[in-house]
């Protein structure tokens, strides 16, 4: 099985200093009802590029998809299911998604490590695996899924709340330097493993360092006690989220590098430009263009 | 916290107690895992009661007398939670207590296949591009439509036909479309556990 070699922008990181700020932010599009609103974060120039999450439109004509934005374009998938579906359907699935790949030419394709399913029963908040015990299934699943794909695939890591999330960065690292598969480190998702399990943010440095796709997203704390940090998509940035990225802005930011701002429900305007606000402050006005991320791709 | 003698290390150790409220119950309350079991079970009721408010006329305001023993019903059955999970939920109903108010209203019915179609057109990723859901207690029909166009979200529809369909041999059946419009019956397929 091939393993996917890392680009050029990676595998040089941290030879130079750089002085160019060059994080481009973007906006999670799960769904037709916020057609207007992720148009609007583009024109007022909020955002520099768009992430479909790409299977929910499966049905929809991929030139249709590629005419929707004038943008560059992410592709994150939710639903593979690649840990646990056999191969005709991953090849099946594969065969839809390369029509979008080739439609839309996108900036990165990611995917989930994580469990929907326990013997057969479907999981509504979905499951962490044991980075431990799992580790070289889920390393041959990742390198089968990126060979029937046909590309790197950037994997994001799960916002932990049991006390074994503190193995993620490890995993994590040891995962990319066997598959050549990438890491979408999502900084909030970090930051609950760091509230509910301790995982402290220096040991997901060098996963930061070779990452080039980001997420982030506000989270909440559980109804009961002892509370945990739950990954929700449905708040403000909270602050030491921000404090994270700013501890570590100069290893987020990198050449082609993105952050996805996901917001999955109370999606206000003005609440999400705030946030993109500080984002854009925090990080800076990317100093190259739109066309450069596309031309990155 | 109080010491657990349950494995509780990883998310893992948990797996089969994510989706059972009796697990759930062996866990101190002031443990991480009880919360982050609660948080599981939290989101079974969400997706039934929020998508389906009219059951809670049946059950009182906490759910918990259909919640607690579908539930348990759903765990002897090993039932896969996949998008027929509402329609189990009438099944169990039709054999519980609530039976004759079930039963004496369509409304109970009507959102119970339309909240199953929908989630169909949401975590569905085969081909199909829609559900035909069918009920022996109706003749009414509910479909479920994937996204079609970049603007538009999934839709559901409810179809009084003219011609009834012949009834599903168990409660429920379904079909889906290969394409955005219904012009086969292929027959009825039985709900999968």
């Amino acid at each position: 099985m091939r393993r996917w070699p890392l680009p050029a922008a990676q595998a040089t990181f941290g030879a130079s200093k750089r002085k160019r700020k060059q994080m481009r932010l973007g906006f999670n599009f799960t769904l037709g009802d916020t057609y207007d609103m992720a148009q609007r974060l583009m024109a007022e120039g909020h955002i520099d590029y768009c992430e479909f999450l790409i299977d929910n439109f499966f049905c929809v004509d991929p030139d249709e998809l590629a005419k929707a934005f004038d943008c560059p374009i992410g592709l994150h998938i939710m639903y593979s299911k690649f840990l646990e579906a056999d191969r005709p359907t991953l090849v099946d699935f594969a065969a839809r998604l390369k029509d979008y790949i080739d439609a839309l030419n996108p900036i990165y394709v990611s995917d989930h490590i994580l469990r929907f399913s326990h013997e057969g029963r479907a999981f509504f908040h979905l499951g962490e695996i044991d980075y431990s015990a799992e580790y070289e299934f889920v390393r041959d699943k990742v390198l089968e899924w990126q060979d029937i794909v046909g590309q790197r695939i950037h994997f994001e890591n799960y916002p932990s709340i049991m006390d074994g999330g503190v193995e993620a960065p490890a995993f994590f690292e040891r995962l990319m330097k066997d598959t050549g598969a990438g890491v979408l480190f999502d900084a909030s998702n970090a930051v609950c493993s760091h509230r509910n399990c301790g995982t402290p943010f220096d040991a997901w440095r060098n996963v930061i360092a070779a990452a080039q796709h980001f997420h982030v997203a506000g989270y909440r704390q559980s109804l009961i006690e002892p509370f945990i940090s739950l990954d929700t998509h449905a708040e403000q940035l909270a602050p030491d989220t921000l404090d994270f990225l700013a501890n570590f802005r100069s290893v987020f930011d990198k050449p082609g590098a993105t952050m996805t701002y996901e917001r999955d429900d109370q999606i206000e305007f003005d609440a999400i430009v705030a946030d993109l606000k500080l984002l854009r402050n925090l990080f800076g006005q990317p100093q190259e263009g739109r066309h450069d991320l596309a031309v990155s791709a | 916290m109080t010491l657990l003698s349950l494995p509780s290390r990883i998310d893992r150790d948990l797996y089969p107690a994510l989706m059972s409220p009796e697990l759930n119950a062996k866990y101190p309350t002031d443990h991480k895992a009880f919360v982050r079991i609660d948080v599981s079970l939290r989101i079974y009721w969400h997706t039934l009661f929020d998508i389906c408010p009219e059951l809670l006329e049946l059950s009182g305001p906490d759910g918990m007398s259909i919640f607690r023993p579908f539930m348990a019903w759903a765990g002897e059955k090993k039932l896969a939670f996949d998008w027929s999970y509402y329609l189990w939920v009438y099944v169990w109903l039709r054999q519980s207590q609530f039976k004759d108010r079930l039963l004496a209203d369509g409304k109970y019915l009507r959102s119970i296949m339309a909240a199953s179609a929908a989630r169909w057109a949401i975590l569905d990723r085969g081909r199909s591009r829609g559900i035909v859901i069918g009920c022996a207690d109706t003749t009414d029909l509910v479909i479920g439509w994937k996204c079609r166009s970049v603007r538009v979200g999934r839709e559901i529809e409810l179809i009084e036909p003219e011609e009834p369909l012949p009834a599903p041999s168990d409660i429920f059946g379904y079909f889906t479309l290969p394409a955005f419009e219904l012009n086969v019956f292929p027959g009825w397929q039985g709900l999968a556990r």
